[in-house]
C-alpha cells in the first residue's frame, strides 16, 4: 500500500474525531475563559563553504485555548488548537542550492575504464574495441563516436540510460562532506523539488514539491493544524480523577533533552534543523485518543497516574529531509533518491564494480522501489508516579518505527542479463523501505541527589523488532533487540567572577545504544575472509554525550549558552554558542553558531564485494582462482567506502561536517 | 513484657532529655502574642502617627525604619506615609489551636519541632537570654498563618524594573496556590488530609500567564513534614512540554531572571534547618500593614471581575508600594545558611510580632555587603475582597525586592484570595504539571 494513497482517509478520519470529541463533550459546559496568544519569526540560517543561505523561515503561529465550566460528567472541558505556517524563503532565495535551479551536470573520474571496458569486450585489458571515456558522465552516450557514458551492463536497453534521465539537476550523494578520496562508490541525486524534478521521489514518502518545501505546513496532512485537540475531565469522590485528550496533539515521554529513549509517540520532522530545534518544534503531533486516570497520592506513592493511549491517525514516519533539501539528516534523503532513481530510471554509478571504474546500470536492477506504508495503529500504556521524592514512569509502546528499514529481497533485475526478468537475487542492492513493527517496554526516573546538588534523570527502554542494515543477509538486512538509555545530570553552580548572583546551569547527559543481536565480523556469510568488518554498519555500543554551559544576566532577558555534542564512535561532535537577547516582553533575537568537528564520513562494508548475480558479480580473484564460489551468490567481501551507508556511523555530526552555520532569529510574541 | 515496657520508657526518657522540655505559657502569652495592640500601642520619640518621613527627616526615625528602608528615604528614593497602629487579628481557629496544642511542643536536637499539631508552637515572648530564641520564632514563622491553610493569588504581576530609569523590562503574570496539608485550623479537613503518603507539609504551585515564552511554565514545590528532608521541586518547561525536577541550587537563584529566589518566597522558603537563627530583639518598626481598600490603588489589572485593583507603585524606579505604614512591634531575626556556598550571608528579618509574618527582610552577600530588600505588604483581611473577610489572614498583598548592588527591582502585586475552592491535594502533584500543560 502506498504512503499517499491514505491521506485523504487519514484526513478525514482526523477531522472526523475532532468533531466528534467536540459534539460529544461541549454541549455538556457553557463557555468561561478563551486565550489567544502566538509569535511571528524570521529565522535566517546561512551556511559555510559556499553554500550560503539554508533557511529563511517566517512563522506565523496562532494558539488559541477556550476553557468550559464543569457541567454534568465533566469537572472540566478545554479546546486547545496551535495553528503554524510558514514560508521559507530559501528556496526562492539561494535556488541555485536548494531549489529550482539546483544541481548541475556530473562527471566523475574513472580511469580504469579502458582497461575494464578491454576485459569486457575482448578479454585483454590493452585491447578494448575502443576507448571509453575515462570522465563519464552521468547518463552519457556510450556507443563511439563520443563515448561521454560510463560502460553499460549488458542489460541496459540501448545501451546507455539517458532516456527520461538526462544528465542535469543533480549531486553527488555524499559531496557534502568528503571527496570520495577512498574510492568508495558514488552516486548522483536529483536535487530539485519533485513538481520540477521528479525523479528519485518516494511516492508518498519523499515527494515534496516546491510549494510544499516552501510553505512546509500546507500540505495534505494539514499539518498548519499544528494541534487541535479536547481536554475533559471526570472527577470522583476522593479526589481521583479520569482525563481525556482527544485530537491532534503531542504526547511527550521521558526526562532528556536532544535524545528519543522514551518519547517516540510523535514522529519529528528533522528537515526542519536536523536535531538542533526544540522538540515542541519538530515534533509532528498527530491524532490520538489520550486517557488518563489521575489516582493522585494513594498505597504509599505521592502520586500514581495510569495512561491509555492510541494513535488513531494514520502512521508518519520521521521527515528526514528529501533530496536537495537544505536539511537532510544524516544525507539519508540525498542517498534515498539517488537510490530510487536508479530503480525507476536506471542509473551511473562510478568506482563501480571497484574504484576508478564506472557503468550504467539498467532500471529495476538497483535501488530503491517504493516506500511501503505500515497499516497498524499504535497504542500505549504508561504508570507514572512518585514515591519517597522519585519521579518514575514504567511505558510500553507498541508502535511503527518511524524511522525507515531498507529491505532487500524485493524481485528485481539482473543487470548483466539483457533480457528483463524480476526475481529474487541474494545480496542484491534493490530495496523496499518498510517501517516495521516495534514494542518497546521501558522506565525513566528523577531525583534528587543532595551530596552532589543535581537532580538526575534516567531513562532506559527495551526495543524489539527494529531492523538494521546487514550486509552478511540475503535481504541485506537483520533485526536486533536495542537496549538505550541515558542518564542526565542538571547542577545550577554559582561561578562568582562570572555571574555573583546568578547560578549557571550545567547539565550533561550520557546517551546509550546497544544492539543485543549485533553482528560485524571479518569473514563473509559464506566464511570468505573480508577485507574489511562486514555485517551490520550501526556500531553494537554507541554513546553520545550533551553538555549544557547556560547563563543568565539582566534578569534573564540575556541568556547566553554554549551546548556541545560528542558522537564517540562517529569521533565527531557539535558546538553550539548562541546569544538569546529577550529585547522586551514582545522581541526576542537570538544569534547562534552550530559548528562541526571531528572525523565526519566514516568508511563501512558497501556490498561491492558481493556476489548477487553469479558469476557475473564475483570477485576477480576468486573467479581468476576458478572458485567454485562464484557459482553461487555469497555476501559482501568487504571493499568499502564512504558511501553508501557509512553516514550510519558517521550519524549526524559526521555528516553534518561542513554544515556549520551562523544563525539569526527574531521573534515578535503577541 | 515489663521489660519491654520498661526500655521504652528509658529511651523515652532519654529521649527527652536530648530535646528542650515542653513551655508553659499564660494566657497572657496569648494575648501579648496575638493581641499585641488591644492594650498598647508602641511609640518612639517623635513619632505620630500621620507623619510623612523623607529625607529630610529620615535621621529622627532612623530607629523605627529598618536598615534597608532608612537608606532609602535618606536617599530621597521614597517617602513614607504613615497611619495609626492597628490591630491584624488572626483567625480565632489559628489561636484556638495554640492554646490547645502549644503546652506541647518541644524542639528537638535537630532543631526540629516535637509534638508540633497546629497553631503557634511557642507563642511566649522571646527572651534575649534563650539561646534558642531564634529557632522558636522561625518555627512560629514556619507554621504560621502567612497564607491560611490554603490560599490562591491571581492575577499576580512580577514586574521588573531598572530602579535608575525606571523602565519596566519585563512583566511576568502568574497564578500562585499554597496549601497547607498539616497543621490546619480553618477549612475543612482539619488539622490534616490523611491521605498524604508523601508527608507533605506545604504545596506550593505556580503557572505562568504570561509573557509568552514562559506561558505555561509550571512550578510545584513540596516541603515535608519531616524538616530535616529536602524539599522537592518540579519545573513545568513550556517550551519543552516537560516536567523537569529542579536542583536544590536552583532555590537560591533568582526565579525567572527575578530578583527573588525560590528560598525568599513569603519571606523565607525553606527548610529550618538549613539557618541557624539568632533572635536579636525587639523593636517597634514601620511596616507596610494597612487596609487595602483605603489605599490610592492602580488602575490594573484592567476588568478583574471583582473590580480589584493592585497596590501602585511609587517612589524611585517606581519601586515602592503606594501604602501607608504602621509602626508596629517586630521581632529582629538573623538567618545565616549554613551552606558555605549559599550566595546568601545572613538574613535580617523582622517578624511582626503579631502576625508572625515576615515583613520585611534584608539580605546581605556573602562579603557582608546589603544586598537585598524584601518588604511585603499585608492587607487586612477584613478590608480587601469579600472572599477574605473574617479570615483573619494578613493578607500578601505587594512586595518588591530592590537589589542594591544591581540597582534593580521586581514589584510583585498581589490579588490574594484565601480559599480552598480549587486548592485540593490533586493541584500540588506532578502529574498536574503536565495536565495544566499543553
Amino acid at each position: 500500500m502506498n504512503l499517499k494513497r491514505t491521506v485523504l482517509f487519514t484526513t478525514t478520519r482526523f477531522i472526523l474525531a475532532c468533531l466528534v470529541a467536540t459534539l460529544a463533550f461541549v454541549p455538556l459546559t457553557s463557555a468561561q475563559d478563551t486565550e489567544f496568544r502566538g509569535f511571528i519569526e524570521n529565522a535566517t540560517f546561512t551556511r559555510a563553504h559556499g553554500v550560503g543561505i539554508t533557511k529563511s523561515r517566517t512563522t506565523l503561529q496562532l494558539e488559541l485555548s477556550k476553557a468550559w465550566s464543569s457541567s454534568g460528567l465533566f469537572s472540566e472541558v478545554s479546546f486547545n488548537g496551535t495553528f503554524r505556517g510558514s514560508y521559507d524563503a530559501v528556496y526562492d532565495l539561494n535556488d541555485d542550492e536548494f531549489g529550482k535551479n539546483s544541481g548541475r551536470s556530473v562527471c566523475f573520474p574513472a580511469p580504469g575504464n579502458p582497461a575494464f571496458f578491454g576485459i569486457l569486450a575482448t578479454g585483454n585489458p590493452t585491447t578494448p574495441p575502443f576507448p571509453p571515456s575515462t570522465n563519464p558522465c552521468y547518463a552519457g552516450v556510450f556507443p563511439p563516436p563520443t563515448a561521454t557514458g560510463a560502460i553499460p551492463l549488458p542489460g541496459v536497453p540501448g545501451g546507455h540510460i539517458g532516456v527520461g534521465n538526462p544528465n542535469t539537476g543533480l549531486g553527488l550523494v555524499g559531496e557534502d562532506v568528503h571527496n570520495f578520496e577512498n574510492g568508495g562508490v558514488v552516486l548522483a541525486y536529483p536535487t530539485r523539488p519533485c513538481d520540477i524534478d521528479n525523479r528519485g521521489c518516494i511516492d508518498g514518502y519523499m515527494d515534496d514539491d516546491e510549494d510544499e518545501l516552501r510553505f512546509s505546513e500546507f500540505n495534505s496532512r494539514l499539518d498548519f493544524i499544528r494541534e487541535f485537540y479536547l481536554d475533559a475531565t471526570m472527577a470522583f469522590d476522593g479526589g481521583n480523577e479520569l482525563g481525556f485528550r482527544i485530537g491532534r496533539q503531542q504526547v511527550v515521554w521521558g526526562r532528556t533533552d536532544l535524545f528519543r529513549v522514551l518519547d517516540v509517540i510523535n514522529p519529528v520532522d528533522f528537515s526542519r534543523h536536523n536535531i538542533f530545534d526544540e522538540l515542541e518544534d519538530i515534533r509532528i503531533p498527530m491524532g490520538i485518543f489520550n486517557m488518563e486516570y489521575r489516582a493522585g497520592a494513594t498505597a504509599g506513592f505521592e502520586d500514581l497516574n495510569f495512561q491509555a493511549i492510541w494513535k488513531f491517525e494514520d502512521f508518519r514516519p520521521n521527515n528526514l529531509g528529501q533530496g536537495g533539501e537544505p536539511y537532510a539528516i544524516i544525507g539519508a534523503g540525498n542517498f534515498f533518491r539517488a537510490m530510487n532513481n536508479c530503480w525507476d530510471n536506471g542509473c551511473t554509478v562510478w568506482n563501480f564494480p571497484d574504484t576508478g571504474l564506472a557503468v550504467d546500470f539498467p532500471s529495476h536492477a538497483l535501488g530503491i522501489r517504493q516506500a511501503n506504508k505500515p497499516g497498524a495503529d499504535d497504542y500505549g500504556f504508561r504508570i507514572e508516579g512518585v514515591m519517597n521524592g522519585v519521579g518514575f514512569s514504567f511505558n510500553v509502546l507498541r508502535y511503527t518505527s518511524q524511522m525507515p528499514s531498507l529491505r532487500g529481497g524485493i524481485a528485481s533485475d539482473n543487470p548483466f542479463t539483457p533480457p528483463p526478468e524480476a526475481q529474487f537475487h541474494p545480496y542484491a542492492l534493490a530495496f523496499d523501505i518498510d517501517f516495521p513493527r516495534l514494542t518497546m517496554v521501558g522506565a525513566s526516573a528523577d531525583f534528587y541527589v543532595e551530596s552532589m546538588k543535581s537532580a538526575f534523570r534516567v531513562e532506559v527502554a527495551h526495543t524489539s523488532g527494529e531492523e538494521f542494515p546487514n550486509t552478511l543477509e540475503g535481504r541485506l538486512f537483520s533485526e536486533s533487540d536495542v537496549v538505550r538509555w541515558v542518564i542526565g545530570i542538571d547542577r545550577p553552580t554559582f561561578i562568582p567572577f562570572l555571574n555573583k548572583s546568578r547560578a549557571y546551569l550545567l547539565s550533561l547527559q550520557v546517551f546509550g545504544q546497544h544492539l543485543l543481536d549485533h553482528q560485524l565480523q571479518r569473514t563473509n556469510a559464506q566464511g570468505v575472509p573480508t577485507l574489511s568488518d562486514v555485517g551490520m554498519v550501526d556500531w553494537k555500543n554507541n554513546y553520545i554525550a550533551t553538555f549544557l554551559f547556560q547563563g543568565n544576566y539582566l534578569n534573564d532577558r540575556l541568556t547566553p549558552q554554549i551546548l556541545t555534542a560528542y558522537d564517540f564512535g562517529a569521533n565527531s561532535g557539535v558546538v553550539s554558542p548562541s546569544v538569546d537577547w529577550k529585547i522586551s516582553d514582545n522581541w526576542r533575537f537570538i544569534a547562534a553558531l552550530n559548528l562541526k568537528f571531528g572525523d565526519g564520513a566514516r568508511v563501512f562494508d558497501d556490498n561491492r564485494g558481493a556476489n548477487p548475480f553469479p558469476p557475473f558479480t564475483c570477485a576477480p580473484p576468486l573467479a581468476a582462482a576458478g572458485s567454485p564460489l562464484c557459482g553461487a551468490p555469497f555476501s559482501s567481501l568487504g571493499l568499502s567506502g564512504f558511501e553508501p551507508i557509512g553516514r550510519f556511523r558517521a550519524g549526524p555530526f559526521g555528516m553534518g561536517i561542513n554544515e556549520d552555520e551562523f544563525q539569526l532569529t527574531l521573534r515578535y510574541r503577541f | 513484657m515489663k521489660h519491654a515496657i520498661l526500655k521504652a520508657l528509658i529511651i523515652g526518657m532519654l529521649g527527652l532529655a536530648q530535646t528542650v522540655a515542653a513551655e508553659s505559657f499564660t494566657e497572657e502569652d496569648i494575648n501579648r502574642s496575638f493581641y499585641p495592640y488591644n492594650d498598647w500601642t508602641p511609640t518612639a520619640d517623635g513619632y505620630s502617627p500621620g507623619v510623612v518621613i523623607d529625607q529630610n527627616n529620615a535621621d529622627q526615625f532612623q530607629a523605627i525604619l529598618d536598615e534597608a528602608l532608612f537608606r532609602f528615604v535618606k536617599d530621597g528614593w521614597v517617602t513614607i506615609r504613615t497611619a495609626p497602629t492597628t490591630d491584624f487579628p488572626l483567625s480565632e481557629d489559628y489561636v484556638a489551636a495554640t492554646r490547645q496544642h502549644a503546652g506541647g511542643v518541644t524542639l528537638a536536637e535537630n532543631g526540629t519541632l516535637n509534638n508540633f499539631v497546629a497553631g503557634r508552637a511557642f507563642p511566649q515572648e522571646p527572651r534575649a537570654d534563650d539561646p534558642l530564641a531564634g529557632q522558636k520564632l522561625v518555627w512560629d514563622y514556619q507554621y504560621g498563618f502567612n497564607s491560611g491553610d490554603s490560599e490562591t493569588i491571581y492575577p499576580f504581576w512580577w514586574t521588573f524594573r531598572n530602579v535608575k530609569t525606571a523602565k519596566v523590562e519585563r512583566q511576568l503574570k502568574f497564578e500562585w496556590h499554597f496549601i497547607n496539608h498539616n497543621h490546619r485550623v480553618t477549612f475543612d479537613p482539619r488539622p490534616a488530609y490523611e491521605n498524604n503518603p508523601g508527608e507533605i507539609y506545604r504545596g506550593i504551585y505556580g503557572i505562568v500567564k504570561e509573557p509568552f515564552d514562559l506561558a505555561n511554565t509550571q512550578i510545584l514545590i513540596h516541603r515535608y513534614q519531616d524538616d530535616t528532608k529536602r524539599d522537592n521541586a518540579w519545573l513545568y518547561v513550556g517550551f519543552q512540554r516537560r516536567v523537569r525536577r529542579l536542583a536544590a541550587g536552583q532555590i537560591t537563584d533568582a526565579f525567572l531572571g527575578s530578583d527573588l529566589m525560590i528560598e525568599d518566597f513569603e519571606g523565607y522558603n525553606g527548610r529550618v534547618t538549613d539557618y541557624t537563627w539568632e533572635y536579636a530583639g525587639t523593636r517597634n518598626l514601620l511596616l507596610p500593614f494597612y487596609y487595602h481598600n483605603d489605599m490610592d490603588l492602580a488602575d490594573v489589572p484592567k476588568n478583574d471581575p471583582d473590580g480589584y485593583k493592585f497596590i501602585d507603585v511609587e517612589g524611585q524606579g517606581n519601586c515602592f508600594p503606594k501604602v501607608t505604614y504602621q509602626l508596629r512591634k517586630s521581632f529582629t531575626l538573623v538567618g545565616r545558611p549554613k551552606d558555605p556556598n549559599h550566595p546568601i550571608g545572613k538574613r535580617v528579618i523582622n517578624l511582626d510580632s503579631q502576625t508572625m509574618t515576615m515583613a520585611s527582610l534584608v539580605t546581605y552577600d556573602r562579603k557582608g555587603d546589603m544586598w537585598k530588600w524584601f518588604p511585603i505588604g499585608k492587607a487586612h483581611s477584613d478590608h480587601h475582597l469579600p472572599v477574605n473577610l473574617g479570615k483573619g489572614v494578613a493578607l500578601d498583598d505587594f512586595a518588591l525586592v530592590i537589589d542594591v548592588q544591581a540597582n534593580h527591582c521586581t514589584t510583585l502585586q498581589f490579588k490574594s484570595q484565601v480559599t480552598d475552592d480549587v486548592n485540593q491535594p490533586k493541584l500540588f502533584s506532578v502529574q498536574n504539571l503536565r495536565k495544566a500543560g499543553r
